[in-house]
Protein backbone atom coordinates (compact mmCIF):
# COMPACT_ATOMS: atom_id res chain seq x y z
CA UNK A 1 0.00 0.00 0.00
CA UNK A 2 1.60 3.26 -1.10
CA UNK A 3 0.28 4.69 2.48
CA UNK A 4 2.46 2.40 4.23
CA UNK A 5 5.56 3.11 2.06
CA UNK A 6 4.89 7.07 2.99
CA UNK A 7 5.04 5.67 6.46
CA UNK A 8 8.07 4.17 6.42
CA UNK A 9 9.65 6.57 4.45
CA UNK A 10 9.05 9.18 7.09
CA UNK A 11 9.41 7.07 9.97
CA UNK A 12 13.42 6.20 8.25
CA UNK A 13 13.64 10.04 7.80
CA UNK A 14 13.18 10.64 11.10
CA UNK A 15 15.34 7.91 12.27
CA UNK A 16 18.13 9.00 9.66
CA UNK A 17 17.73 12.55 10.71
CA UNK A 18 18.20 11.16 14.54
CA UNK A 19 21.32 9.90 13.78
CA UNK A 20 22.50 13.21 12.03
CA UNK A 21 21.45 15.47 14.63
CA UNK A 22 24.43 13.00 16.72
CA UNK A 23 26.61 13.36 13.92
CA UNK A 24 26.42 17.03 13.61
CA UNK A 25 28.45 16.88 17.17
CA UNK A 26 31.02 14.73 15.68
CA UNK A 27 29.89 11.19 16.97
CA UNK A 28 28.95 8.47 14.65
CA UNK A 29 25.91 6.59 16.94
CA UNK A 30 25.07 3.27 15.92
CA UNK A 31 23.29 2.95 19.40
CA UNK A 32 19.86 4.64 17.63
CA UNK A 33 18.32 1.21 17.26
CA UNK A 34 18.55 0.82 20.94
CA UNK A 35 16.84 4.27 21.57
CA UNK A 36 14.29 3.50 18.83
CA UNK A 37 13.62 -0.04 20.75
CA UNK A 38 13.37 1.83 23.66
CA UNK A 39 10.75 4.45 22.42
CA UNK A 40 8.41 1.47 21.21
CA UNK A 41 8.68 -0.82 24.26
CA UNK A 42 8.01 2.14 26.98
CA UNK A 43 5.16 3.36 24.82
CA UNK A 44 3.30 0.10 24.01
CA UNK A 45 3.81 -1.07 27.76
CA UNK A 46 2.26 2.34 29.09
CA UNK A 47 -0.64 1.56 26.55
CA UNK A 48 -1.37 -1.60 26.54
CA UNK A 49 -0.67 -2.25 30.28
CA UNK A 50 -2.42 0.49 31.74
CA UNK A 51 -4.14 2.57 28.83
CA UNK A 52 -2.79 5.76 28.37
CA UNK A 53 -2.68 7.73 25.55
CA UNK A 54 0.25 7.77 23.32
CA UNK A 55 -0.06 11.31 23.51
CA UNK A 56 0.69 11.76 26.76
CA UNK A 57 3.36 9.18 27.17
CA UNK A 58 5.49 9.97 24.44
CA UNK A 59 7.03 13.34 25.69
CA UNK A 60 8.38 11.66 28.78
CA UNK A 61 9.90 8.92 27.51
CA UNK A 62 11.45 10.62 25.14
CA UNK A 63 12.37 12.92 27.81
CA UNK A 64 13.65 9.59 29.09
CA UNK A 65 15.44 8.44 26.28
CA UNK A 66 17.07 11.80 25.96
CA UNK A 67 18.56 11.42 29.47
CA UNK A 68 19.68 7.62 28.52
CA UNK A 69 21.44 9.13 25.72
CA UNK A 70 23.37 11.56 27.03
CA UNK A 71 24.12 8.95 30.33
CA UNK A 72 25.17 6.31 27.88
CA UNK A 73 27.24 8.88 25.80
CA UNK A 74 29.22 10.31 29.00
CA UNK A 75 31.86 7.05 29.21
CA UNK A 76 30.74 6.87 25.10
CA UNK A 77 32.52 10.15 24.23
CA UNK A 78 35.56 9.86 26.07
CA UNK A 79 36.55 6.75 23.70
CA UNK A 80 37.26 8.28 19.59
CA UNK A 81 36.50 6.52 16.39
CA UNK A 82 36.27 3.28 16.08
CA UNK A 83 35.64 2.65 19.99
CA UNK A 84 32.86 4.93 20.05
CA UNK A 85 31.27 2.97 17.53
CA UNK A 86 31.75 -0.11 19.32
CA UNK A 87 30.13 1.19 22.38
CA UNK A 88 27.28 2.18 20.47
CA UNK A 89 27.10 -0.97 19.15
CA UNK A 90 27.27 -2.54 21.98
CA UNK A 91 24.27 -0.42 23.34
CA UNK A 92 21.85 -1.51 20.65
CA UNK A 93 22.76 -5.39 21.60
CA UNK A 94 22.67 -4.91 25.20
CA UNK A 95 18.79 -3.25 24.65
CA UNK A 96 17.95 -6.27 22.08
CA UNK A 97 19.04 -8.66 24.56
CA UNK A 98 17.23 -6.93 27.68
CA UNK A 99 13.79 -6.97 26.17
CA UNK A 100 14.32 -10.27 24.39
CA UNK A 101 14.41 -11.37 28.46
CA UNK A 102 12.15 -9.37 30.08
CA UNK A 103 9.05 -10.93 30.34
CA UNK A 104 6.75 -8.20 31.04
CA UNK A 105 8.33 -6.60 27.44
CA UNK A 106 6.69 -10.01 26.05
CA UNK A 107 10.23 -11.24 25.13
CA UNK A 108 11.51 -12.98 22.07
CA UNK A 109 7.54 -12.76 21.85
CA UNK A 110 6.92 -9.30 20.98
CA UNK A 111 4.24 -7.11 22.33
CA UNK A 112 1.05 -6.70 20.67
CA UNK A 113 -2.03 -4.55 20.87
CA UNK A 114 -0.29 -1.18 19.49
CA UNK A 115 -2.71 1.13 18.17
CA UNK A 116 -2.95 4.85 17.57
CA UNK A 117 -0.23 6.30 14.88
CA UNK A 118 -1.61 7.63 11.70
CA UNK A 119 0.56 8.08 9.11
CA UNK A 120 0.14 11.79 9.15
CA UNK A 121 1.45 12.10 12.77
CA UNK A 122 4.51 10.75 11.39
CA UNK A 123 4.28 13.50 8.59
CA UNK A 124 3.79 16.39 11.04
CA UNK A 125 6.83 15.58 12.54
CA UNK A 126 8.79 15.20 9.56
CA UNK A 127 7.70 18.88 8.90
CA UNK A 128 8.73 19.97 12.52
CA UNK A 129 11.91 18.04 12.86
CA UNK A 130 12.80 19.39 9.34
CA UNK A 131 12.08 22.62 10.02
CA UNK A 132 13.53 22.89 13.27
CA UNK A 133 16.80 21.47 11.51
CA UNK A 134 16.56 24.32 8.71
CA UNK A 135 15.90 27.10 10.62
CA UNK A 136 19.18 25.80 13.24
CA UNK A 137 21.69 25.60 9.67
CA UNK A 138 21.67 29.34 9.68
CA UNK A 139 22.48 30.29 13.54
CA UNK A 140 25.25 30.13 15.57
CA UNK A 141 24.86 26.93 16.97
CA UNK A 142 24.95 25.39 13.67
CA UNK A 143 28.90 27.15 13.18
CA UNK A 144 29.39 25.67 16.78
CA UNK A 145 28.78 22.62 16.11
CA UNK A 146 30.16 22.28 12.53
CA UNK A 147 33.51 23.53 14.56
CA UNK A 148 33.32 20.57 17.13
CA UNK A 149 32.70 18.28 14.70
CA UNK A 150 35.74 19.46 12.62
CA UNK A 151 38.29 19.93 15.40
CA UNK A 152 37.23 19.55 18.93
CA UNK A 153 40.45 20.44 20.06
CA UNK A 154 40.17 23.47 18.58
CA UNK A 155 37.14 24.42 19.31
CA UNK A 156 37.32 23.60 22.87
CA UNK A 157 40.28 26.04 23.11
CA UNK A 158 37.74 28.69 21.92
CA UNK A 159 35.89 28.49 25.37
CA UNK A 160 33.28 26.23 23.52
CA UNK A 161 32.45 22.93 26.67
CA UNK A 162 32.59 20.26 23.62
CA UNK A 163 31.63 17.61 25.96
CA UNK A 164 28.61 19.28 27.11
CA UNK A 165 27.55 19.87 23.08
CA UNK A 166 27.98 16.40 22.44
CA UNK A 167 26.29 15.11 25.39
CA UNK A 168 23.25 17.42 24.37
CA UNK A 169 23.43 16.37 20.86
CA UNK A 170 23.46 12.45 21.72
CA UNK A 171 20.39 13.45 24.02
CA UNK A 172 18.51 15.10 21.43
CA UNK A 173 19.51 12.52 19.20
CA UNK A 174 18.21 9.47 21.54
CA UNK A 175 15.02 11.46 22.03
CA UNK A 176 13.81 11.66 18.17
CA UNK A 177 14.49 7.93 17.77
CA UNK A 178 12.79 6.87 20.69
CA UNK A 179 9.69 8.80 19.23
CA UNK A 180 10.42 7.57 16.02
CA UNK A 181 9.83 4.28 17.65
CA UNK A 182 7.08 5.24 19.48
CA UNK A 183 4.90 5.93 16.05
CA UNK A 184 6.75 3.11 14.40
CA UNK A 185 5.59 0.55 16.99
CA UNK A 186 1.77 1.89 17.45
CA UNK A 187 1.68 1.57 13.64
CA UNK A 188 2.69 -1.76 12.87
CA UNK A 189 0.28 -3.29 16.08
CA UNK A 190 2.71 -6.05 17.10
CA UNK A 191 6.35 -5.47 17.61
CA UNK A 192 9.16 -7.76 18.28
CA UNK A 193 12.78 -7.34 19.63
CA UNK A 194 14.19 -8.07 15.82
CA UNK A 195 12.64 -5.35 14.70
CA UNK A 196 15.35 -2.97 16.32
CA UNK A 197 18.57 -4.90 16.31
CA UNK A 198 21.67 -3.76 15.19
CA UNK A 199 20.94 -4.09 11.24
CA UNK A 200 18.66 -1.21 12.23
CA UNK A 201 21.14 1.07 13.54
CA UNK A 202 23.42 0.17 10.96
CA UNK A 203 21.00 1.19 8.17
CA UNK A 204 19.86 4.51 9.44
CA UNK A 205 23.48 5.02 9.48
CA UNK A 206 23.94 4.28 5.84
CA UNK A 207 20.95 6.45 5.18
CA UNK A 208 22.88 9.90 5.81
CA UNK A 209 26.06 8.41 5.18
CA UNK A 210 24.78 7.58 1.48
CA UNK A 211 22.71 10.97 1.76
CA UNK A 212 25.17 12.81 2.81
CA UNK A 213 26.45 14.01 6.43
CA UNK A 214 26.72 18.06 6.05
CA UNK A 215 23.13 18.87 5.67
CA UNK A 216 19.88 17.76 6.52
CA UNK A 217 18.76 16.93 3.16
CA UNK A 218 21.21 14.53 2.39
CA UNK A 219 20.31 12.23 5.43
CA UNK A 220 16.49 12.62 4.08
CA UNK A 221 17.30 12.00 0.68
CA UNK A 222 19.27 8.75 1.68
CA UNK A 223 16.88 7.02 4.07
CA UNK A 224 13.92 8.23 0.91
CA UNK A 225 15.95 6.24 -1.55
CA UNK A 226 17.04 3.31 0.46
CA UNK A 227 13.32 2.62 1.55
CA UNK A 228 11.46 3.20 -1.47
CA UNK A 229 14.37 1.87 -4.33
CA UNK A 230 13.87 -1.92 -3.12
CA UNK A 231 10.09 -1.70 -3.40
CA UNK A 232 10.52 -0.94 -6.90
CA UNK A 233 11.52 -4.47 -7.67
CA UNK A 234 8.37 -6.18 -6.07
CA UNK A 235 7.40 -9.55 -7.00
CA UNK A 236 11.12 -10.10 -6.20
CA UNK A 237 11.37 -10.36 -3.17
CA UNK A 238 14.39 -12.77 -2.59
CA UNK A 239 16.33 -10.07 -3.98
CA UNK A 240 15.62 -7.03 -2.61
CA UNK A 241 18.54 -7.52 0.09
CA UNK A 242 20.85 -8.03 -2.92
CA UNK A 243 19.68 -5.16 -4.51
CA UNK A 244 20.01 -2.85 -1.82
CA UNK A 245 23.34 -3.66 -1.30
CA UNK A 246 24.24 -3.13 -4.81
CA UNK A 247 22.41 0.54 -4.52
CA UNK A 248 24.80 0.92 -1.38
CA UNK A 249 27.80 -0.59 -3.06
CA UNK A 250 27.23 1.46 -6.28
CA UNK A 251 26.45 5.10 -4.20
CA UNK A 252 29.49 4.69 -2.32
CA UNK A 253 31.77 3.66 -5.56
CA UNK A 254 30.24 6.52 -7.46
CA UNK A 255 30.00 9.11 -4.93
CA UNK A 256 31.71 8.54 -1.68
CA UNK A 257 30.73 12.15 -0.24
CA UNK A 258 27.30 10.98 -0.26
CA UNK A 259 24.70 12.14 -2.74
CA UNK A 260 24.04 15.80 -1.51
CA UNK A 261 27.61 16.98 0.13
CA UNK A 262 26.86 21.09 0.12
CA UNK A 263 26.83 22.49 3.49
CA UNK A 264 24.98 25.67 3.84
CA UNK A 265 26.97 28.71 5.03
CA UNK A 266 25.28 30.07 8.71
CA UNK A 267 26.29 33.75 7.38
CA UNK A 268 27.85 35.67 4.80
CA UNK A 269 29.18 38.82 4.57
CA UNK A 270 27.53 39.86 0.78
CA UNK A 271 27.85 43.20 -0.73
CA UNK A 272 29.30 44.24 3.24
CA UNK A 273 32.76 43.30 1.88
CA UNK A 274 32.37 45.74 -0.71
CA UNK A 275 31.73 48.80 1.71
CA UNK A 276 34.60 47.39 3.49
CA UNK A 277 37.28 47.40 0.75
CA UNK A 278 36.01 51.06 -0.13
CA UNK A 279 36.51 51.94 3.22
CA UNK A 280 32.76 53.05 3.85
CA UNK A 281 33.08 51.41 6.89
CA UNK A 282 36.44 51.53 9.42
CA UNK A 283 37.81 48.76 11.17
CA UNK A 284 36.59 49.10 15.09
CA UNK A 285 33.93 51.92 14.11
CA UNK A 286 31.22 49.44 14.01
CA UNK A 287 32.27 46.80 16.70
CA UNK A 288 29.88 46.06 19.21
CA UNK B 1 51.65 42.93 41.40
CA UNK B 2 49.50 40.83 38.98
CA UNK B 3 50.73 39.34 36.00
CA UNK B 4 49.18 38.71 32.86
CA UNK B 5 50.82 35.65 32.65
CA UNK B 6 52.58 33.79 35.59
CA UNK B 7 54.29 30.16 35.29
CA UNK B 8 55.77 28.86 38.21
CA UNK B 9 58.16 25.59 37.66
CA UNK B 10 55.99 23.86 34.79
CA UNK B 11 57.07 20.96 33.91
CA UNK B 12 55.54 18.35 31.07
CA UNK B 13 56.56 14.90 30.46
CA UNK B 14 55.31 12.34 27.45
CA UNK B 15 56.22 9.39 29.09
CA UNK B 16 60.26 9.29 29.16
CA UNK B 17 60.28 12.50 27.34
CA UNK B 18 60.76 15.48 28.98
CA UNK B 19 59.62 18.31 27.11
CA UNK B 20 59.08 21.26 29.38
CA UNK B 21 61.72 20.75 32.56
CA UNK B 22 61.09 23.35 35.61
CA UNK B 23 59.85 26.82 33.65
CA UNK B 24 59.21 29.73 35.37
CA UNK B 25 58.54 32.80 33.99
CA UNK B 26 56.13 35.93 34.11
CA UNK B 27 54.45 38.04 31.51
CA UNK B 28 53.73 41.77 32.12
CA UNK B 29 50.46 43.87 31.53
CA UNK B 30 51.14 45.02 28.05
CA UNK B 31 54.70 42.87 27.40
CA UNK B 32 55.88 41.39 24.13
CA UNK B 33 57.42 38.59 25.14
CA UNK B 34 59.27 36.21 22.69
CA UNK B 35 59.70 32.31 23.11
CA UNK B 36 62.62 31.88 21.05
CA UNK B 37 64.61 28.20 21.14
CA UNK B 38 65.38 25.71 18.77
CA UNK B 39 63.06 22.93 16.85
CA UNK B 40 61.97 20.24 19.54
CA UNK B 41 62.77 23.00 22.53
CA UNK B 42 59.37 22.84 23.89
CA UNK B 43 57.81 25.92 22.51
CA UNK B 44 54.93 25.00 21.05
CA UNK B 45 54.24 22.31 24.14
CA UNK B 46 54.54 25.39 26.61
CA UNK B 47 51.65 26.63 24.22
CA UNK B 48 49.25 23.92 24.44
CA UNK B 49 49.98 23.86 28.30
CA UNK B 50 49.32 27.54 28.99
CA UNK B 51 45.98 27.19 26.63
CA UNK B 52 44.83 24.23 28.21
CA UNK B 53 45.16 21.65 25.54
CA UNK B 54 47.81 19.33 27.99
CA UNK B 55 47.40 19.29 31.40
CA UNK B 56 50.68 19.87 33.06
CA UNK B 57 52.47 17.15 34.72
CA UNK B 58 53.59 19.73 38.10
CA UNK B 59 53.87 23.60 38.92
CA UNK B 60 51.29 25.83 38.14
CA UNK B 61 50.35 29.01 35.88
CA UNK B 62 48.36 32.19 37.00
CA UNK B 63 46.59 34.13 34.39
CA UNK B 64 46.18 37.58 35.23
CA UNK B 65 46.43 36.21 39.13
CA UNK B 66 43.84 33.24 38.94
CA UNK B 67 45.43 29.81 39.11
CA UNK B 68 44.45 27.86 36.11
CA UNK B 69 46.58 24.99 36.59
CA UNK B 70 43.34 22.15 37.02
CA UNK B 71 40.78 24.51 35.35
CA UNK B 72 39.03 22.33 32.37
CA UNK B 73 40.29 22.97 28.47
CA UNK B 74 37.81 25.14 27.49
CA UNK B 75 37.85 27.58 30.66
CA UNK B 76 41.47 28.36 29.19
CA UNK B 77 39.47 30.63 26.17
CA UNK B 78 36.80 31.95 28.58
CA UNK B 79 39.67 33.36 30.86
CA UNK B 80 40.88 35.28 27.95
CA UNK B 81 43.53 32.71 26.70
CA UNK B 82 43.78 33.12 22.55
CA UNK B 83 46.42 31.09 20.78
CA UNK B 84 47.46 29.96 17.00
CA UNK B 85 48.99 26.99 15.87
CA UNK B 86 51.96 25.91 13.86
CA UNK B 87 50.16 23.52 11.93
CA UNK B 88 47.43 25.44 10.96
CA UNK B 89 44.03 24.44 12.20
CA UNK B 90 41.00 26.40 10.80
CA UNK B 91 38.00 25.17 10.36
CA UNK B 92 38.56 24.25 6.65
CA UNK B 93 35.02 23.69 5.58
CA UNK B 94 33.38 26.64 7.30
CA UNK B 95 33.80 30.56 5.31
CA UNK B 96 36.05 32.61 6.61
CA UNK B 97 33.72 35.09 7.86
CA UNK B 98 32.47 32.20 9.91
CA UNK B 99 35.78 31.59 11.32
CA UNK B 100 35.81 34.53 12.81
CA UNK B 101 32.00 34.40 13.91
CA UNK B 102 32.34 31.05 15.24
CA UNK B 103 34.39 32.05 18.29
CA UNK B 104 32.64 35.26 19.41
CA UNK B 105 31.95 34.01 23.51
CA UNK B 106 28.23 34.90 23.47
CA UNK B 107 27.71 32.46 21.11
CA UNK B 108 30.72 30.34 22.51
CA UNK B 109 29.58 30.36 26.18
CA UNK B 110 26.01 29.28 25.31
CA UNK B 111 25.51 27.15 22.08
CA UNK B 112 21.93 25.97 22.95
CA UNK B 113 21.03 29.66 23.33
CA UNK B 114 22.39 30.86 20.53
CA UNK B 115 19.45 28.58 18.32
CA UNK B 116 17.41 32.15 19.58
CA UNK B 117 20.30 34.49 18.16
CA UNK B 118 20.72 34.95 14.72
CA UNK B 119 23.26 36.82 12.91
CA UNK B 120 23.00 40.36 13.65
CA UNK B 121 24.29 42.64 11.08
CA UNK B 122 26.99 44.04 13.87
CA UNK B 123 28.08 40.90 14.89
CA UNK B 124 28.93 40.24 10.96
CA UNK B 125 30.87 43.92 11.02
CA UNK B 126 32.17 43.08 13.94
CA UNK B 127 34.12 40.00 12.17
CA UNK B 128 34.67 42.13 9.20
CA UNK B 129 36.76 44.87 11.50
CA UNK B 130 38.36 42.10 12.83
CA UNK B 131 39.09 40.39 8.95
CA UNK B 132 40.18 43.47 7.71
CA UNK B 133 42.38 44.46 10.73
CA UNK B 134 44.30 40.83 9.49
CA UNK B 135 43.79 42.26 5.65
CA UNK B 136 41.31 39.58 4.90
CA UNK B 137 38.34 41.39 4.17
CA UNK B 138 38.03 40.96 0.53
CA UNK B 139 37.97 36.99 1.56
CA UNK B 140 35.51 37.09 3.81
CA UNK B 141 33.00 35.04 2.22
CA UNK B 142 35.60 32.60 0.36
CA UNK B 143 36.34 29.11 1.94
CA UNK B 144 38.97 28.53 4.35
CA UNK B 145 39.92 25.89 2.88
CA UNK B 146 41.06 27.83 -0.20
CA UNK B 147 43.46 30.24 1.36
CA UNK B 148 46.87 30.67 0.88
CA UNK B 149 49.51 29.70 3.36
CA UNK B 150 50.42 33.49 4.89
CA UNK B 151 45.98 33.73 4.66
CA UNK B 152 45.48 31.06 6.67
CA UNK B 153 47.88 32.41 9.30
CA UNK B 154 46.18 35.78 9.64
CA UNK B 155 42.89 34.10 9.85
CA UNK B 156 43.92 32.54 12.68
CA UNK B 157 44.82 35.72 14.26
CA UNK B 158 41.30 36.71 13.50
CA UNK B 159 39.75 33.88 15.26
CA UNK B 160 41.89 34.05 18.09
CA UNK B 161 40.83 37.92 18.28
CA UNK B 162 37.42 37.28 17.86
CA UNK B 163 37.38 35.13 21.13
CA UNK B 164 38.30 38.90 23.12
CA UNK B 165 41.41 37.75 24.48
CA UNK B 166 43.88 39.60 27.21
CA UNK B 167 46.70 36.70 26.27
CA UNK B 168 47.63 36.04 22.58
CA UNK B 169 49.52 33.33 22.44
CA UNK B 170 51.19 33.37 18.35
CA UNK B 171 53.02 29.86 17.52
CA UNK B 172 55.45 30.77 14.71
CA UNK B 173 52.79 32.75 12.80
CA UNK B 174 55.44 33.73 10.09
CA UNK B 175 56.71 29.99 9.56
CA UNK B 176 56.54 29.37 5.49
CA UNK B 177 55.72 33.07 4.57
CA UNK B 178 58.39 34.98 2.15
CA UNK B 179 60.08 38.04 3.31
CA UNK B 180 57.72 40.77 2.21
CA UNK B 181 54.50 38.69 4.33
CA UNK B 182 56.81 38.23 7.05
CA UNK B 183 57.25 42.16 7.23
CA UNK B 184 53.75 43.12 6.80
CA UNK B 185 53.43 40.07 9.53
CA UNK B 186 55.44 42.31 11.75
CA UNK B 187 53.51 45.26 11.70
CA UNK B 188 50.18 43.53 12.08
CA UNK B 189 51.25 41.93 15.06
CA UNK B 190 53.21 45.40 16.25
CA UNK B 191 49.11 46.86 15.46
CA UNK B 192 48.07 44.05 17.83
CA UNK B 193 49.45 45.19 20.94
CA UNK B 194 46.72 48.20 21.77
CA UNK B 195 44.50 45.22 21.95
CA UNK B 196 45.56 42.92 24.10
CA UNK B 197 46.93 43.13 27.40
CA UNK B 198 50.28 40.44 26.39
CA UNK B 199 51.69 38.44 23.73
CA UNK B 200 53.52 35.80 23.36
CA UNK B 201 55.04 35.32 20.61
CA UNK B 202 57.02 31.98 19.40
CA UNK B 203 59.47 32.59 16.56
CA UNK B 204 62.71 30.70 15.18
CA UNK B 205 64.17 33.51 13.56
CA UNK B 206 65.34 35.82 16.45
CA UNK B 207 65.81 38.78 13.98
CA UNK B 208 61.96 39.18 13.55
CA UNK B 209 61.62 39.36 16.82
CA UNK B 210 64.50 41.93 17.65
CA UNK B 211 62.70 45.16 17.84
CA UNK B 212 59.40 44.02 18.18
CA UNK B 213 59.41 42.35 21.58
CA UNK B 214 60.20 43.97 25.03
CA UNK B 215 61.70 40.60 25.98
CA UNK B 216 62.74 36.97 24.95
CA UNK B 217 62.89 33.77 26.61
CA UNK B 218 64.72 31.18 25.45
CA UNK B 219 64.46 27.64 25.92
CA UNK B 220 66.42 24.69 24.85
CA UNK B 221 65.81 20.80 26.07
CA UNK B 222 62.87 22.05 28.10
CA UNK B 223 64.30 24.53 29.97
CA UNK B 224 64.63 28.07 30.14
CA UNK B 225 68.09 28.78 29.44
CA UNK B 226 67.56 33.28 29.09
CA UNK B 227 65.34 35.54 30.08
CA UNK B 228 65.67 39.34 29.34
CA UNK B 229 65.93 42.33 26.76
CA UNK B 230 66.54 40.98 23.46
CA UNK B 231 70.22 42.63 22.90
CA UNK B 232 71.25 41.43 26.21
CA UNK B 233 70.04 37.75 25.67
CA UNK B 234 70.89 37.16 21.85
CA UNK B 235 74.84 37.67 23.26
CA UNK B 236 74.38 35.04 25.67
CA UNK B 237 77.13 32.44 25.16
CA UNK B 238 74.32 29.40 25.70
CA UNK B 239 72.30 31.06 23.83
CA UNK B 240 74.37 31.74 20.94
CA UNK B 241 75.32 27.72 21.02
CA UNK B 242 71.84 26.69 21.05
CA UNK B 243 71.07 28.63 18.53
CA UNK B 244 74.08 27.95 16.26
CA UNK B 245 73.66 24.52 17.29
CA UNK B 246 70.17 24.09 15.45
CA UNK B 247 71.17 26.19 12.32
CA UNK B 248 73.42 23.36 12.07
CA UNK B 249 71.29 20.76 11.94
CA UNK B 250 69.72 22.43 9.47
N1 LIG C 1 51.99 15.01 22.22
C1 LIG C 1 53.28 14.70 22.40
N2 LIG C 1 53.63 13.46 22.79
C2 LIG C 1 54.93 13.13 22.98
N3 LIG C 1 55.94 13.98 22.83
C3 LIG C 1 55.67 15.24 22.44
C4 LIG C 1 54.33 15.66 22.21
N4 LIG C 1 54.34 16.96 21.84
C5 LIG C 1 55.64 17.33 21.83
N5 LIG C 1 56.43 16.30 22.21
C6 LIG C 1 57.89 16.36 22.34
O1 LIG C 1 58.22 17.49 23.09
C7 LIG C 1 59.40 18.09 22.61
C8 LIG C 1 59.16 19.55 22.34
O2 LIG C 1 58.36 19.71 21.18
P1 LIG C 1 57.81 21.11 20.68
O3 LIG C 1 57.26 21.87 21.81
O4 LIG C 1 56.89 20.83 19.56
O5 LIG C 1 59.10 21.83 20.12
P2 LIG C 1 59.22 23.28 19.48
O6 LIG C 1 60.05 24.07 20.45
O7 LIG C 1 59.95 23.08 18.20
O8 LIG C 1 57.87 23.83 19.30
C9 LIG C 1 59.82 17.31 21.38
O9 LIG C 1 60.85 16.41 21.76
C10 LIG C 1 58.58 16.56 20.99
O10 LIG C 1 58.89 15.34 20.40
MG1 LIG D 1 56.81 24.25 17.70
Amino acid sequence: MIQDYLFFTGINVLLAWSVYIILMSGSLSFANGGFMALGAYATGYLTTTYGLDLWLVIPPVALLAALFGALVSLPALRTRGVYLILVTIGISICMGVGIESSEALGGVKGMGGLVGTEPWHVFVLVGVVGLFLLIVSYTPLQRILDAVREDEYVARSLGINTTYVKVVSFGAGAALAATSGALYAHYLIFIRPEHFNVMMSLFMVLYVILGGVNNLWGAALGATIMTLAPEFIRGMAEWRPTVFGLIIILLLLVRPQGLLAFRTRTARAGTRVAKWVQGKLVPGGAAS
Amino acid sequence: MKMALSLTNVCKRFGGVTALDGVSFDVAHGELLGLVGPNGAGKSVLVNVVSGFYPLTTGSILVDGRDVTYAPPHHFGRLGIARTFQNIRLFKRMSVLENVLVAFPRHVRSPFGSILRWNRRAEIDHALALLSQMRLVEKADQSAGSLAYGEARRLEIARALATEPKLLLLDEPAAGMNDRETDELRADISDLRSMLDAIVLIEHNVEFLRGLSDRLVVLDYGRMIADGVPDIVLKIPAVVEAYLGAAEDA
